[in-house]
Parts: structure tokens; sequence; C-alpha cells
């Protein structure tokens, strides 16, 4: 794979030279086409012959640097017998990760694997968390309620000026010290819940025999909302009578699951979530380990206090002669906030908030500092079993820029749609 | 990462007069006490709900939290105090530390001073009511600041911090005077001075060396070359020549006064707690700021081959969490060295990633700035014939970095914010001495994290929250984003 790398960035250099040197040779040429023209600069006075000089000095300088670079790297790495394949991958790991099967004996790519899972486990359910938590403190601050205004920028003041390290390792051992020992658990709300410093768990759904036949209804269930969705928009163009399409498909949707359900003789169940007489073994329901549910509301409470800025922002950047214009034209304070300040606050507040999904990815690295084994923190366990660190680092960064240039793609191509066009 | 225009600050960026707007507030009404209640908590049905279960929620989140801070046993931080504010920093030196801070007290309240004066000034000579803040006004901006420092020092067991606090608030107080009375002509250089001093205040705890010797010579040239700017120009080469000439000078002068004068010191491995938290910030910023301009320029230039490179960099750095960054420091970066060379220490390593990381992010705050600085700008300076560097550097620049102070200023706090993980890679700065604390023999055990946690907490947020509201003080007197 490195020489495959080496290749393909020795054939760039290669090719970019090249069109450098052809660039500048075309130019020579010409101004000696046009020689005897006295109007023409001299070469080195021209702004074109300037750029291609100084990108050549720029690229040639560029090489000597990484080549010295790279041959004390190789003379360091040679020094202490440090190999650079990539073979360790398929060397046991010597590590365990928390709630999954992998023992020290599996290879250390799947280690990695588990790790870089785990990490988006944590921004699955993080995100939407933070989404939902900034946007309720947002609109909390642009309340006419004093109290809850107060409360809100209180909480948003304090949380986004100290570091997210300090919010992850102060929520972590709040949770450790404040919690008791699984033995005690808490067990608020009837048992449905069950707190303690080791793990928390949750109520869930599971399924007996009929579920797969249950999933598939409700698949077509979503098929057939999404039609009936159509159907109410088409009569909407067509006759202007309200469409109320939510309303429609939705309902159809849970008649559909409803009935469904009782026809195949209640095919799922909720999951208690169970913890055995001495205290140990959890079962059923979602268990999560304590360090997992730390860096999460960690997270969540940090980044939902960015994400609140930024909605609030939007909210007021929408003009008030826009606001106006509705009451002008008898919208009630619904159709006001839905039709005409949401649709244009969302388009100013989606940028920004790309940006504060991808510092959630990359602040979840700092699991590092809790013990959660997502990627940085397993990669950082497996230094720790004198694995080649120069390549593990590489994996690690390539394993983020891949994910960050991923969701900026997703997010640019989105936020393309949602600009007005012709602007 | 992004492309993404971040509307909000491009929208801020709109160019705009620099004049201290005076913001007319409406004429405030003050309310009976009952009326006012009535009027922000019970207006309507769903208001006093709200008002209800939110207050209920918040008093019993108050409760608790006073209740267990009233409980906590605050000794751990009362031993430690000097652990958190310097770490293993020789306890027979400490006159360095003291003498470093009331240096830097001289340096802050002299430009502090100057420049207030300068923009008094400025804002008179536009016809914009101008007025200077008064003492009270000053302890209201830097609230946060002053109470947290009172805060730290109240866990001191010896009157010596409270005299050196004291001695603090009043260096900065009579320098802030001296610096508003000084005339215009040093007022206008003060910003040098204030360079110089810092330097200084960093040579009185590390002692002379090469190092301190290259940051003043760079710092006199710099100085040499804005005074070279205020003589009568020369007309052609012999303009070029006195100005490299005599910032040679200043520079080969200032070097050698340092790095000549014998005055030992101790190097950053014996540094730590705070000290080391706000150092790496400064010298972060002040290391990324050159690149990270010289970055954002490159990635507006038309030359492929740097654009391209610019590009990479920036969205490399920005694409990878900090922390990845840091192992590479710990681990890695050592290997670029040549093998004759000794490898410097953890946190030279890490500074030298840092300043690679802050100047990206500069970049992108730099070139959100050029990008507001209108076309038409340039293409008059090209116009009446000024070479594409004199463009950039006295028509561009200018405009696009005073646009972006206040985001610089956010860029600050973060990177503040951000050298919280080196505590991660084995630097004792201010997170990690509540490790050292709560494994001492006397406190192991105890479960006393979560107090040396606040503790720490509340010393970040002073100094991030200071700069947010100077930042947001700023963008409103620059007029940024008052439209």
């Amino acid at each position: 794979m490195l020489a495959a790398l080496a290749v393909a960035a020795v054939l760039t250099v290669i090719y970019v030279f090249g069109r450098l040197v052809y660039d500048g040779f075309q130019l020579a040429a010409s101004r000696r086409r046009d020689k005897g023209d006295t109007d023409l600069p001299p070469l080195w006075r021209d702004v074109q012959g300037i750029g291609i000089a100084a990108q050549i000095i720029f690229l040639i300088g560029l090489i000597v640097l990484i080549r010295y670079l790279w041959g004390n790297f190789t003379a360091r790495v040679d020094s202490v017998g440090q190999d650079l394949s990539f073979d360790f991958l398929d060397q046991p790991s010597g590590i365990t990760i928390a709630d999954n099967p992998l023992n020290p004996n599996n290879p250390v790519s799947d280690a990695i694997v588990a790790g870089f899972g785990n990490t988006i486990r944590v921004i699955l359910l993080g995100i939407p968390l933070a989404l939902i938590l900034g946007t309720l403190v947002g609109i909390a601050r642009l309340s006419t309620n004093w109290l809850l205004r107060k409360l809100a920028t209180g909480y948003v003041e304090f949380l986004r000026n100290i570091p997210v390290l300090v919010v992850i390792v102060f929520v972590w051992s709040g949770f450790l010290n404040g919690l008791p020992r699984s033995q005690e658990a808490l067990k608020p709300l009837g048992g449905w819940f069950i707190l303690s410093n080791n793990r928390f768990a949750f109520p869930s759904i599971k399924g007996d025999g009929n579920v797969g036949t249950y999933q598939l209804i409700l698949l077509a269930a979503l098929v057939v909302a999404a039609a009936v969705w159509w159907w109410r928009t088409r009569v909407f163009d067509s006759t202007g009578q309200p469409h109320r399409r939510v309303l429609w498909s939705v309902g159809t949707f849970l008649l559909i699951a409803v009935v469904a359900y009782f026809a195949l003789d209640g095919p799922i169940a909720t999951s208690k979530p169970m913890l055995d007489d001495r205290g140990r073994v959890f079962s059923d329901g979602i268990r999560m380990v304590m360090p997992f549910a730390a860096l999460v509301t960690a997270l969540v409470l940090y980044t939902g206090t960015h994400i609140s800025e930024i909605v609030r922002g939007s909210i007021q950047a929408v003009h008030q002669g826009q606001v106006e214009a509705g009451n002008a034209l008898a919208l009630s304070a619904f159709q006001r906030y839905r039709f005409v300040v949401l649709p244009q606050a969302m388009r100013i507040a989606f940028p920004p908030l790309i940006n504060q999904f991808l510092n959630f990815t990359k602040n979840s690295s700092l699991a590092i500092a809790i013990g959660y084994p997502e990627g940085t923190s397993v990669i950082n366990n497996l230094f720790g079993q004198s694995q080649p660190s120069s390549q593990l680092i590489l994996i690690l960064m390539l394993f983020y820029l891949t994910f960050s240039l991923i969701i900026s793609a997703i997010g640019n191509l989105i936020n393309r749609r949602l600009q007005i066009v012709g602007r | 990462m992004t492309n993404l225009p971040s509307n909000t600050t491009e929208a801020n960026l709109v160019g705009e007069e620099p004049i201290a707007v005076e913001r007319s507030t409406a004429p405030s009404t003050t309310l009976a006490p009952v009326d006012w209640i009535k009027q922000n908590l019970f207006s309507n049905v769903r208001n006093s709900i709200i008002t209800l279960i939110v207050g209920a929620l918040a008093a019993i989140a108050i409760y608790s939290g006073v209740r267990w801070i009233i409980g906590a046993d605050f000794e751990i931080v009362r031993v430690n105090l000097r652990n958190f504010m310097i770490g293993q920093f020789p306890r027979d030196e400490l006159w360095r530390p003291w003498a470093s801070g009331l240096i830097i007290a001289t340096t802050l309240g002299l430009v502090s001073g100057a420049l207030a004066h300068n923009a008094y000034d400025t804002a008179q000579q536009m016809g914009v009511p101008a007025h200077r803040d008064s003492y009270p006004q000053l302890v209201r901006r830097f609230w946060p600041l002053i109470a947290v420092m009172i805060f730290f020092v109240s866990f001191a067991r010896t009157v010596l911090p409270y005299i050196g606090l004291a001695s603090v608030f009043v260096v900065v107080l009579l320098f802030r005077e001296i610096g508003w009375r000084l005339p215009a002509s040093f007022r206008s250089r003060v910003v040098y001075v204030g360079a110089i001093l810092a330097v200084l205040s960093m040579l009185v705890i590390a002692g002379t060396s090469n190092l301190g010797g290259l940051a003043m010579g760079i710092i006199a040239a710099i100085w040499m070359a804005s005074e070279v700017g205020r003589m009568t120009p020369l007309p052609g080469m012999a303009g070029t020549l006195r100005t490299f000439g005599l910032s040679a000078l200043a520079f080969v002068v200032a070097y050698f006064v340092v790095a000549l004068i014998p005055f030992d010191g101790f190097g950053w491995e014996d540094w730590g707690g705070i000290h080391i938290s706000l150092f790496t910030m400064v010298i972060g910023i002040t290391l990324g700021m050159p690149f990270g301009i010289l970055l954002a320029i490159g990635r507006r230039s038309n030359l492929p081959v740097i654009k391209t490179a610019s590009t990479i960099f920036i969205e490399f750095v920005r694409g990878v969490p900090l922390i990845s960054l840091l192992l590479f420091s710990n681990l890695m970066l050592r290997n670029f060295f040549p093998l004759s060379f000794e490898i410097p220490a953890d946190l030279t390593m890490a500074i030298i990633v840092i300043t690679g990381f802050s100047a990206a992010y500069i970049a992108e705050i730099v070139r959100g700035g050029l990008q507001a600085v209108p076309k038409g700008q340039t293409e008059a300076a090209q116009a009446s014939g000024m070479s594409p560097g004199k463009v950039q550097r006295l028509i561009v620049l200018p405009q696009a970095l005073r646009a972006v102070i206040p985001a610089m200023v956010g860029q600050f706090i973060s990177l503040f914010k951000d050298t919280s993980l080196l505590s991660i890679i084995g630097i004792t700065e201010f997170l990690r001495v509540t490790d050292v604390a709560n494994a001492q023999p006397a406190f192991s055990g105890k479960q006393l994290a979560p107090v040396t946690y606040l503790f720490v907490a509340i010393g970040y947020w002073a100094f991030a929250y200071t700069m947010s509201r100077e930042s947001r003080r700023l963008e409103t007197k620059l007029g940024i984003g008052v439209r």
C-alpha cells in the first residue's frame, strides 16, 4: 500500500513539474514570437513568468524538504529496528475492548475496526441529542420568560468557555463518584432504568419469532405512507384544498402498524433491563458502560451550547421585516415560524451546524482520557502493546480525515440545495 | 474542513467604517418589582407554567450543587495551589514567576492605557462621542478575571500571594495611567515596547538564550522597519537598502545584547500549571499568525501548485482531531530530526505541532477576511501601479486583518481551551495537576477528583469568558456586524 502511495506521489510530482516547465517554455516561445514588440515586459518581470518560476522554486524546495525529513525518518526508524510495513495488522492485538467479544488473540485490525465502530456509535447517538438540546436551549435564550432565558444564558456561557476535555472528565468523575456501585444500583421509575458507576441500562424493545414479518410490514407501511404524502400533495396542487399530508401519512403508517401488531399477536415487546441479585450481571434492555454514557453526556452538553448559539443567531438573523410581513398576511404564530422564519434561519444555520458535527466527531477522540474504547483510545492502548506507532497514527489520522471529508461533502451537497438559487 | 461559507462570519465582515458606534439604547423603564415579575415571569398561563417548572428544577439543581460545594473538602486545592499555578517550578526560585507576572501586568497596563488613549483620540477626530473607561467600568469589563484571581489567592496559606496579587492590580492600574498620559509619539510605538516587555517576562523565568535573542531580534527588526517607514522616504533602491540595513543592524544588536548577557533560568521542562497553558496559547498564536497569513494568501493565490499545497495542509490539519496531532508530536515527530540531533523536550514538540494547528485555523479566519475586502480595493491598488506584494501588504491585509479581530480572539479562546489536551500526552499543565494532586498519598482514594476538576473548570472559564466578552466588545467597537 505504501509503495503504491509513493508511486502515485512521485508520478503526481513529475506531472506537475513537467506541466510547469512546459508552461514556462510556452510562455518563452510566445514571447519570442512577439519579439520586437517593445511594450512587452522582459520575462523576469512578466507576472506569468514570475508565477511559473515561483512555483518551480516552491516545488523544488518542498521536494528537498520532504526528501530530507523522509531520510531522517528512515534513518531513525532503522536505528531502532522498527518495521514500517503493515503486517502487524494481522498479529494478535493483546488488548480487550469493553462489551466486545474480541480477545487479546484477535488481530490488531479487528480491534481497530471495533474501536472506530464505537466512535460511530458515539456520533450516531450524540449528534441528534446535541441537536435537540441545542435547538431547545437556543429557543429558550429568545424566550420572553426571564427565568428561562437567564438560566439558558448561564448554562451556555459557563459550559461554552471551559475546555471540552474538562467537561468530559468532570462528568465522568461525577458519575464515578456520585453514583453507587452496581451492587447498590439506583433503579428509578420502577426499575425501568438502572444507574450505577459501572453501567447504565435503559429499556428497549425485543421481538419474538414474528418480528421479521412485522419489520417487512412496517417497511411496506412506510412506502404506503410516502404514497399517501404524494397523493395529498397532488390534491393540494390541483384543487387547493388543505393537504394535511403529515397527518394523513403518519396516520396511515400508525394504522397499519397497529393493525399488524394485533394481527401478528404482539410481535414486539418492551425489554426491561435486569440486574442479578449479586449486582454483577446486567441483561436485557440497552446496556452501556459508564464511560460511554459520560462521554456522550459531556459531548452533548458541550456541543449543545455551541449549537444553541448557532440556532439563536440564525433566528435573530432573519430580518424583522419578514416576521412583520407574515403578520400582515395574517399568518398564525405557528405558521409564521414554520413557513417564514424557520426556513430562512435553517439556511443560515446549516454551514456552522455542519462544522459543529465535525467538531463533535473530532472531540469524541477525547474518550482517550476516560478510557472508553473508541478509535483513538484503542489505538492508544495498542501503543501500550508496543505496536508500531507510526503506522497506527497514520491510520488514526486517515480515519478522521475520511470521516471529516465525507461529512463536509454531504454538508456541501445539502447546503447547495438549501441556498436560494440565483443570488 | 469545510468549504462552506460560514454565513454568520461573512455577513459580519461587510466592510464598515471604523467608528466607535454608540448604540442608542431604549430609555430605561423602571418597573415596580411586582409589575416586573408579572411582566417577565407570569405574563400568561404558558409563561407561568414555564416559570414554575423551570424554577423548581433550577432550585433543585442549584440547591444540590451548592450543598455539594459547601460539603466538599477544598484542602486538596489549598495544598496544591502552587502546583496549579506553576507546576513543579523550583520552590526557591519563586521570585521569577512573580517578577514575570509583574512585568506582564506592567505590559498590559501600559499597552492598554496607551491604546485606549489612541482609540479615544481617533474617535474624537472623527467626531464620535468618546469616553474613557472609569475604574468601575474596568472592573465591570474584567470582573470574571478579577474574581477568579481573588478566588485562586483565597486558597493561599501564606500572606505572600495576597501581597503579590494586590501589587499586580496596583501595577496594572498605575501603568495604565502612565500609558494614558504618555505623549502621542510614544503611544504609537507602545506595541513594540509591549512586545519587548512580554519577551522580558519570559526571559526572567527561562534565562537568556539564543531563542530569547532571536525573539528580541525579530521584534527589534520589525520596530526598526516601522521607524524607517516614518522617515522621509529615499527614492528607489536606496530606500530598500536603508530599511533592510537598519533592520538587520537592529536584529544583530538586540540578539547579541540578549544572547550575551549571562543569566541562567529554567527551561520549560521545569514549568507547569496554568503558566504552561497560558504560555502555550500565546506562543501558539504568535508563531501561528505569520504562517496562517501566508497559508491564507497561498490558498487564495492563482498559482495552482501553491494553492494546492496550502489547501492540502489546511484541510488536513483541520480534518484531524488535535489529539491525533499531539500523539504524532509525542511519538512520531522525534523521528524527523536527524540522528545527530538531540531530541527536544515534549513541550517543544507539542509547540511545533500546535503552531501548525493554529496556523491552519488562523488561515481560514484570515481567508474569510480577505474575501470580505472588496475587489475594487485590489484593482484600485493595481491601477495605481503597486506591485502584488505591496497590494497585499499595504491595501488588502490591513483591511482583512482588522475585520477578523473578533474571530481571531475566538481562536485565542479555543486554543487556550485546547491546551488542556496537553495533559493527555503527559505535560503537567493546568488540568494535569489534578491527576498529580489526586495521586498524592494524602488525597488518593478520597474521591476528590470532582473538586479539583471544578476548580480547574472555573480557572479556564475566567480567562475564556473574559476574552469572549472582550471580543464581543471589540466587535461592537469596530462596527463589525452592525448593519
